[in-house]
């Protein structure tokens, strides 16, 4: 389809061409002053002949010899036969418009203008606007997906510095929790130590307590044993026994 | 016409074309309407073939040069002089815009070698048409007395300055301005052909008498060849623009 134009469009082109080449520069509006002069004269030699057998191209001549003695009819012949023959001298005006140039002229711009109206520059024009339209909507539909790809972006962003600063929480955290549980840990050590300290003491000091009282006892017995047998008197005891025991105070006080 | 043994064809003969058909009638067709029909042929097959190659992202060949005309008409004539209001006469401004340019263009085209405009027809009739166009717009645009006025009264002239302005906006507007439009058109497409013409004569005389004297006018005549090319182009821009700036001119009461 789109070939057939193309192909119709040239051949056109072509036969045009042909036709200008016609009529190209050789046959360049042909006549020269010399023939003018020569077609005109043959045009009045033909044209000339009168009944009477009297011929206009003997004015003619007759101008070239003499005039006087010439009637008034034969000067007006000799006049017409000379503007004839002038007017080969005459160039048109080139700025006066050739009438039948003017009807092809105008009416080729004419028929030119309505298959551009009707056909050739709307489709050209809807062509290029369908293009700008489509260029158009190729470069919002990329806008958009930048703005898109922008906000995707920023999203990504964002929830990337949410997960970063829910790990240092995160973390924060377990460090915090962590601390507590050592220092807990350490406090707790601290007290069983202590604790265990203090229960060892008061143990060691109730079985001090004891020893001593034990030991006391022991060597009150013995002591009284021993003190009755050097002094053989029977002290009532429990003077005996504070005996002793002032004894004892005296000698762990010393 | 012999100038220093040239033979240099009369002026006529350079433009005035013998009639190929129908002969001394008023559609007698010669070379220069077979030329403005060329035109029409090349433009609107242009035109033609690219608007059936609708829907290529990319345009090449014939749909590029159909593109960048009506984009080159678009932009650089219509939205420069007149504005976004203008685009409704940018048909008629591109077919302008083709139709002058393709009938000089056959100027530079060898064997034919013929601007069509350096004959008054086109010029003066496509004149014409812009006078009639710019000024029904004015008068429509700004009604009949305020179309006139603002021509004739052009806004921010002093008063007593009138008196010069007004005959000469008179003349110029409405009566000088379709001739200098046609006539700058016609007259430089006829000044190029005669340029051309003449290096051409004269390098065919100096060849016939020893070759060597042809090498400085065969040179002048191709690069004259080049820059008619260019005036071809120019002066169908410049018409155009013209009718553009006249348009907007009626359009807008402050120019």
């Amino acid at each position: 389809m789109r070939r057939k134009g193309i192909r119709l469009s040239f051949s056109l082109l072509f036969a045009m061409a042909g036709l200008l080449f016609f009529a190209g520069p050789a046959s360049a509006s042909g006549e020269s002053i010399g023939s003018c002069v020569v077609e005109k004269l043959e045009h009045i030699m033909e044209e000339g002949h009168h009944d009477d057998g009297h011929h206009d191209a003997e004015h003619l001549f007759h101008s070239l010899h003499a005039e006087e003695g010439a009637t008034e009819e034969e000067k007006k012949a000799v006049k017409k036969n000379e503007d004839k023959l002038e007017s080969c001298l005459e160039a048109p005006s080139p700025i006066i418009p050739e009438l039948s140039e003017v009807i092809w002229g105008g009416g080729a711009f004419l028929i030119l203008f309505v298959v551009m109206v009707k056909k050739g520059f709307p489709a050209v024009k809807a062509a290029m606007d369908a293009r700008a339209d489509k260029i158009r909507e190729d470069l919002d539909a990329a806008e958009k997906a930048k703005t898109d790809a922008q906000s995707v972006h920023a999203d990504y962003e964002a929830r990337l510095a949410d997960a970063k600063n829910e790990a240092s929480r995160l973390i924060d955290e377990a460090r915090g929790a962590a601390d507590q549980v050592r220092s807990d840990l350490v406090a707790k050590a601290e007290a069983d130590i202590s604790e265990m300290k203090s229960r060892a003491a008061s143990e060691i000091e109730a079985s001090r307590q004891q020893a001593i009282a034990d030991l006391r006892a022991e060597v009150a017995g013995i002591a009284l044993g021993a003190a009755e047998k050097v002094v053989q008197s029977s002290l009532d005891e429990d003077a005996q026994r504070r005996l002793v025991d002032q004894y004892i105070d005296e000698v762990a006080g010393s | 016409m012999n100038v220093f043994a040239l033979e240099f064809p009369p002026v006529s003969h350079l433009f005035e074309w013998p009639d190929i058909i129908f002969s001394d009638s008023l559609f007698a067709v010669n070379k220069t309407a077979l030329i403005y029909l060329a035109a029409v042929l090349i433009t609107s097959a242009i035109f033609l073939t690219a608007g059936r190659q609708r829907g290529s992202l990319v345009p090449v060949g014939v749909q590029h040069v159909a593109e960048s005309g009506v984009n080159f008409v678009e932009e650089s004539v219509v939205m420069e002089t007149i504005g976004p209001e203008g685009k409704k006469y940018l048909p008629f401004l591109t077919t302008m815009f083709f139709f002058i340019l393709f009938s000089n263009i056959f100027e530079v085209v060898p064997g034919i070698q013929f601007p069509a405009n350096s004959r008054m027809a086109v010029p003066i009739t496509l004149a014409l048409v812009v006078w009639v166009i710019y000024n029904f717009v004015g008068v429509r645009a700004q009604g009949f007395g305020g179309y006139l006025k603002n021509s004739l009264f052009p806004p921010g002239v002093p008063k007593a300055l009138y008196l010069i302005v007004t005959p000469i906006e008179l003349v110029s507007t409405f009566v000088v301005r379709p001739f200098s439009l046609a006539i700058r058109l016609w007259a430089n497409m006829v000044a190029g052909h005669l340029l051309l013409v003449t290096f051409a004569i004269l390098t065919q005389t100096l060849w016939d008498n020893g070759y060597i004297g042809a090498v400085a006018p065969f040179s002048m005549l191709i690069l004259m060849t080049g820059f008619e090319i260019l005036v071809s182009v120019l002066q169908a821009f410049i018409f155009t623009i013209l009718t553009a700036v006249y348009i907007g001119g009626s359009m807008h009461a402050e120019h």
